[in-house]
C-alpha cells in the first residue's frame, strides 16, 4: 500500500505579516530554503514521493519554487482559503490512496512521520507553551477524544502539529471547513484516531518564532564552500556559503551558518551562530551579525550590530544600525501579543543610519529616515510608512 | 540539463526510445542519438530536434536500447557529442544526464592509459572507464565506476556481450517504469506513462540491473529493495509544474533568471574590443530586436558612442561599408537572418560578439566572441524568460563600459519582477480583452518596450496591437483613436514625462480609454487614466524591466481570457530558420 502526502499551502499566514507580502508562510526562507522545502525533504527521507500541494495565496510564487524541487509534486489550487479541511476538499479527486496530511508551513524531522506512519488513522501531536494558539488536543489512552482548535483558555499543553495519517476511505464524507472539525466528527462517528507525539516539530505563529526555527534547522546543514575566500578569514563549524560569494579578509564566521550566493561579506565583519544570509547580500565592514535571518538582496553598512533580526527581501540597512534583542508587548491583530525579538523587517524597507531597534515589527516598504538617530522599541509600524 | 530513455523487453527498442526522447524534449533539444544492442551495438545520433526526426531514423534492429536528448553543457551540440558515447571498441554505450565534476582529471588519465576520446564532453570518461574496469561483468565494472565520479548523474549503459541494462543514479533524476516483460528507465515518468504506471524511483547511490526477466538494486554492491510506486495521473501537468502554460511558468522564472543573465557578464568575461569601439551595429529579429533598440537608447547616452540598430532580414540591403562592431542577438542560436548578418560582419572582418540562450549554436561557430545569457530553455513560442535575460546582459553591458551606471541598481532587477507580480491587473486585462485594436505608446526607452509590449499581445492574443512613439501619433495613427481603441501608455516621472502627460491628454479628447502605467503618486495620471498600473523604481533600468514584464502579464492574461492557445499560438514557430 502507497502513501500520498497532501501538503498544504494554500494559506498565507496572516500572523507571520509583514513576512507574507510576497509569498505564504510555507514559502518563507529559513536557513536558505522555504519550509516547504524542508518539509519535503524529510517526506523523501520516509520514501514519500506522491506529494500533491494545495495552493492558493501567491499560488504562481509556490509553484515556481516546486519546479526546483527534486521530486515531480502535483499541483490542486484552493481558490477561496476557507480552511485546512476544505483544501483537502480540494484535492479530494487526486487521492486515491491513504493519506498524510501535512500543514506546509511546519518542519517535522523524518523519525516523526516515520512513527506516525506505523499506525493508521493517527495524527502527531506534540506539547506547547502557549497552547491555545493551535489545535488543543484532548488524549485518553493514546486516543484522541477530541480537538478544540485555539481556545482563549486552553486546559491541557498537548497540541496538534496538524499532521494526519488517515483512511482514504475517511475522506468521502468530510464536509468540514477545518480538518479539525472533520476529525472531531470522525471521532464522534466512533472512528478512532491515536495520538502520536512528534520528536520535532516547527511551526512559527508569529514571525519571531522564525528565528529559532531558523537556529534549529540550519543545524541540519553540510559544510561547502563555494565562492571566493580570503585566506585571512576564520572559519568555525558547520558554514556552507554559495558560489560567487566573496568573504573579505579578517571576517570571523561561526556556525551554523549559511550564506548564499553572489553575496560580498566586508572585510573584519563577525558572523556569530544561527545566521542565514541569502543571495546577493551586501556586509559592509565592520559589522557584528548573529542569530538571525537575512533574506535576498539586501544591504546592511559598516559598524552595526545586529541580533535576533528577520530582515525581508531588499531592505537597506544604515551604518551604524542597533539591532538588539527585547521583550515586550506588540499589536498583532487585535490582541496584544507577547514578543521576544530584534526586529522584524518586511519586504523593501530603507533604514538610515544611527536608528537602534528593539522588540519591533516594521511592514514592507517602510521608509525609516532620522537623521539624528532613532530608537524603536516595542513598536509596530505598518506597511509603506515613512517614519522621520 | 538533459533527458534520457532506456527501454528492454520485446517491442522494437527504436521506436519507443524516440517516442520518450520527444515527451522529454523539454529538457534539452539540441542534439539526440540512441543505441540499440542486437548481437552487436548500434548507434545513431545527430545534432537537431528529437521532434523532428524522421521515421526513417527508428530503424535500428534490436529490442534493448538507450537514448538521449541533449542541452549541451560541455562541447558544442554536434553529431560528435551527441549522446550515447561509446568507448574504444564501441562494445559499451553510455547517455548520461548530469556533470561530471572531475571529467578532466579522467580523462587525462584515461589518455594516459592509451584510450581514444572522440567527443569533447565530460560524459565520453564513463564508457572509457567502464571499458577499463570490465573484466567480463558490466556491472562489477560500473560498481567500481561509481568510486570514481564525482558529480551528479544518472547514466544507462548497454554493453555488447549480454542483452540487459544498466542504470545509476546519483543527483540527477532517473526512474523505472516496470511493465509486463518490459522495463523503461527515464528522466521523468512522462516517457513511461504510455507503456506502464508502475514505476520505481531510483534513489542516490543506486545501480540497477535490468534484463527481460526482471530487475536487481544494488547501493554498492548489496542489494536493496526499492518500492514500485503506481501512478495515475496526467504528465503534462508535471513539466508545466502546475502552470496553466508554459508562458506564464516562464514568466515567473524571470528574477532568477535575470540574475543569471546579469551575472553571466562581468569585468572580466566582456570582449575586450567592446570598450575600443567607435560605434556599434546591433542586429536582430523579433523579440530581440526590441532588446537591441532599448540597448541602443541607453548605451548612446550612457556611453556616448552611436549604435545602429538593424533586422537581421533588412541587414544584407544596407550597403554602407561596416566598421564597427557587430552585436547579434538570437535566442534560439538558429535565426537565419541574425546568421547571414554576422557572416556578412566576418567577411568585412570586423568584430562579431553573438548574444544567445543556446551554447554553441550555429551563432557562435560564426561570431568572433559568444555571450550565453543562460535563461534556460524556453519552451513557449512567445519570448519571455529569453527577453529579461537578454535585458539583463545588454543593461549589464551598459554598465560595464560606461562605467557610470552602477550596477547596484541592476542587481535589485529580480526584485523589481518580484514586485510586479503583487500587481492587479484585472482591470487593464478586462478592457484589452474587449478591444479589436490596441494602441502601445511610450517616449525614449520605453517606445522599444512598448513594441516588445505589442508584439506579446499581437502574438498570443490575436489583437491587432500597434506601438507607435507617442510623437508620432499626432502624425496620422491618430485618426484610428476611439472609445473603441484603449492606448497603453508608459507616463514614468522622467525627461519625457510632461510631453507624454500632453500627448494623453490630447488622447483622452477623442474619448479614447487609457492604460497607464505611472507614478502611484501622480493624481494627474491617476485621473486622466481609466486604468493606472502602478510602478515605483528607483533606476530608469528597473522601470524598463519592470514594464516588460507587467506588458507581458496583460498580454498573457488577456489571451487567456480569450481563451486563445498560448503556447503555440497559430503559424507561428519558435525558432526561424529560414531567411
Amino acid at each position: 500500500m502507497s502513501v500520498q502526502a497532501v501538503i498544504l499551502a494554500a494559506g498565507e499566514g496572516t500572523r507571520i505579516r509583514p513576512l507574507t507580502q510576497n509569498r505564504p508562510k510555507a514559502l518563507i526562507p529559513v536557513a536558505n530554503r522555504p519550509i516547504l522545502e524542508h518539509l519535503v525533504e524529510s517526506l523523501l527521507a520516509c520514501g514519500i514521493r506522491d506529494i500533491i500541494v494545495v495552493v492558493g495565496y501567491r499560488k504562481e510564487q509556490v509553484m515556481r519554487h516546486l519546479i526546483h524541487l527534486p521530486v515531480e509534486v502535483r499541483v490542486v489550487e484552493q481558490k477561496y482559503q476557507l480552511g485546512t479541511g476544505h483544501a483537502l476538499i480540494c484535492a479530494r479527486d487526486l487521492i486515491t490512496d491513504d493519506l498524510l496530511i501535512l500543514p506546509g508551513d511546519n518542519y517535522v524531522d523524518p523519525s516523526s512521520l516515520k512513527e506516525v506512519l506505523k499506525i493508521q488513522n493517527s495524527m502527531l501531536i506534540t506539547t506547547h507553551r502557549h497552547p491555545s494558539n493551535f489545535g488543543v488536543v484532548h488524549v485518553e489512552d493514546g486516543r484522541v477524544v477530541g480537538i478544540i482548535e485555539k481556545p482563549v483558555h486552553a486546559n491541557r499543553m498537548t497540541v496538534s502539529c496538524g499532521v494526519y495519517y488517515l483512511e482514504h476511505t475517511l475522506l468521502a464524507g468530510m464536509t468540514e471547513n477545518m480538518l479539525s472539525d472533520a476529525v472531531n466528527v470522525l471521532i464522534s462517528q466512533e472512528t478512532s484516531i491515536k495520538a502520536v507525539y512528534a520528536h520535532e516539530w516547527q511551526d512559527a505563529i508569529y514571525p519571531w518564532d522564525l528565528i529559532s526555527m531558523n537556529e534549529r534547522l540550519l543545524r541540519n546543514i553540510s559544510p561547502s564552500y563555494a565562492g571566493s575566500i580570503s585566506t585571512s578569514a576564520v572559519i568555525e563549524g558547520h558554514v556552507s556559503i554559495g558560489k560567487g560569494s566573496v568573504i573579505s579578509p579578517y571576517c570571523m564566521i561561526k556556525g551554523p551558518v549559511v550564506i548564499g550566493e553572489d553575496c560580498v561579506i566586508g572585510p573584519h565583519v563577525v558572523i556569530n551562530p544561527g545566521t542565514s544570509i541569502a543571495s546577493r547580500v551586501v556586509i559592509e565592514p565592520f559589522t557584528v551579525i548573529g542569530n538571525s535571518l537575512v533574506m535576498d538582496d539586501c544591504t546592511i553598512a559598516s559598524h552595526s550590530k545586529i541580533a535576533s533580526a528577520v530582515l525581508g527581501e531588499a531592505c537597506t540597512i544604515g551604518e551604524h544600525t542597533v539591532i538588539t534583542a527585547g521583550t515586550g508587548f506588540i499589536e498583532i491583530g487585535e490582541e496584544a501579543v507577547r514578543s521576544s525579538c530584534g526586529v522584524i523587517m518586511g519586504n523593501g524597507v530603507f533604514s538610515s543610519p544611527l536608528v537602534i531597534y528593539e522588540n519591533t515589527l516594521i511592514g514592507n516598504d517602510c521608509q525609516i529616515n532620522a537623521r539624528n538617530g532613532l530608537r524603536l522599541r516595542s513598536k509596530v509600524i505598518p506597511d509603506r510608512t515613512r517614519v522621520m | 540539463m538533459c533527458g534520457i530513455v532506456g527501454y528492454i523487453g520485446f517491442r522494437p527498442a527504436a521506436p519507443v526510445l524516440f517516442e520518450g526522447l520527444k515527451q522529454l524534449e523539454y529538457r534539452g533539444y539540441d542534439s539526440y542519438g540512441i543505441a540499440t544492442h542486437s548481437n552487436e551495438i548500434f548507434i545513431h545520433k545527430k545534432k537537431g530536434k528529437v521532434s523532428e526526426f524522421s521515421p526513417d531514423e527508428t530503424t535500428l534492429p534490436g529490442t534493448c536500447g538507450i537514448g538521449h536528448t541533449r542541452w549541451a553543457t560541455h562541447g558544442i551540440p554536434s553529431d560528435l557529442n551527441a549522446h550515447p558515447h561509446t568507448d574504444c571498441n564501441e562494445q559499451i554505450a553510455v547517455v548520461h544526464n548530469g556533470i561530471i565534476e572531475n571529467y578532466a582529471h579522467l580523462k587525462r588519465e584515461l589518455r594516459a592509459k592509451g584510450h581514444t576520446f572522440r567527443s569533447e564532453t565530460d560524459t565520453e570518461v564513463i564508457p572509457h572507464l567502464l571499458e577499463d574496469l570490465n573484466e567480463g561483468d558490466l556491472l562489477k565494472a560500473i560498481q567500481k565506476m561509481v568510486n570514481y565520479l564525482e558529480g551528479s548523474y544518472a547514466v544507462l549503459a548497454i554493453s555488447n556481450d549480454c542483452n540487459r541494462l544498466i542504470a545509476v543514479k546519483n543527483r540527477s533524476p532517473l526512474v523505472l517504469g516496470i511493465g509486463d516483460g518490459e522495463f523503461f528507465a527515464a528522466s521523468d515518468i512522462t516517457p513511461l506513462l504510455e507503456y506502464t504506471n508502475r514505476v520505481l524511483y531510483l534513489e542516490d547511490g543506486d545501480i540497477a540491473e535490468i534484463s527481460v526477466d526482471g530487475y536487481e538494486i544494488y547501493q554498492g554492491s548489496t542489494q536493496v529493495s526499492r518500492r514500485v510506486h503506481e501512478i495515475q495521473w496526467a504528465p503534462e501537468t508535471v513539466q508545466k509544474g502546475g502552470f496553466p502554460h508554459f508562458m506564464l511558468k516562464e514568466i515567473y522564472e524571470q528574477p532568477e533568471v535575470i540574475n543569471r543573465a546579469i551575472h553571466s557578464l562581468t569585468p572580466d568575461s566582456i570582449p575586450r574590443f567592446l570598450y575600443d569601439a567607435k560605434s556599434m551595429t546591433v542586429v536582430a529579429c523579433g523579440s530581440s530586436y526590441h532588446a537591441g533598440l532599448i540597448f541602443r537608447y541607453l548605451a548612446e547616452s550612457a556611453c556616448g558612442i552611436p549604435v545602429r540598430v538593424e533586422f537581421g532580414s533588412e541587414f544584407k540591403y544596407n550597403s554602407v561599408p561596416l566598421t564597427d562592431v557587430i552585436i547579434g542577438i538570437s535566442q534560439s542560436g538558429e535565426t537565419a537572418d541574425t546568421l547571414s548578418a554576422i557572416h556578412k560582419g566576418n567577411c568585412s572582418n570586423v568584430q562579431t560578439v553573438a548574444i544567445t540562450n543556446v551554447l554553441n549554436s550555429s551563432i557562435t561557430r560564426y561570431a568572433d566572441n559568444t555571450i550565453l545569457m543562460q535563461a534556460g530553455p524556453e519552451i513557449s513560442v512567445a519570448a519571455t524568460k529569453s527577453f529579461t535575460a537578454q535585458l539583463g546582459v545588454l543593461l549589464q553591458m551598459i554598465s560595464l563600459l560606461s562605467g557610470q551606471v552602477s550596477d547596484e541598481f541592476l542587481s535589485h532587477a529580480g526584485v523589481s519582477i518580484d514586485k510586479v507580480f503583487l500587481l492587479n491587473l484585472d482591470d487593464a486585462v478586462s478592457l484589452c480583452a474587449k478591444a479589436e485594436h490596441i494602441f502601445f505608446v511610450g517616449r525614449g526607452p520605453f517606445y522599444p518596450v512598448m513594441m516588445e509590449g505589442a508584439l506579446k499581445m499581437k502574438e498570443i492574443s490575436y489583437i491587432h496591437a500597434e506601438s507607435y512613439a507617442a510623437g508620432e501619433i499626432k502624425h496620422g495613427p491618430f485618426s484610428l483613436l476611439s472609445p473603441e481603441t484603449p492606448v497603453i501608455a508608459t507616463c514614468l516621472p522622467g525627461p519625457a514625462y510632461a510631453v507624454m502627460l500632453g500627448n494623453l491628454k490630447e488622447m483622452k479628447a477623442r474619448g479614447t480609454p487609457i492604460i497607464a502605467i505611472g507614478s502611484e503618486e501622480d493624481t494627474e495620471l491617476s485621473e486622466l487614466a481609466d486604468v493606472l498600473i502602478p510602478l515605483e523604481e528607483k533606476h530608469i533600468f528597473l522601470e524598463i524591466v519592470a514594464v516588460t514584464v507587467i506588458l507581458q502579464l496583460l498580454a498573457y492574461h488577456t489571451a487567456a481570457l480569450l481563451g486563445r492557445e498560448i503556447d503555440k499560438p497559430r503559424n507561428l514557430a519558435k525558432s526561424v530558420t529560414v531567411e
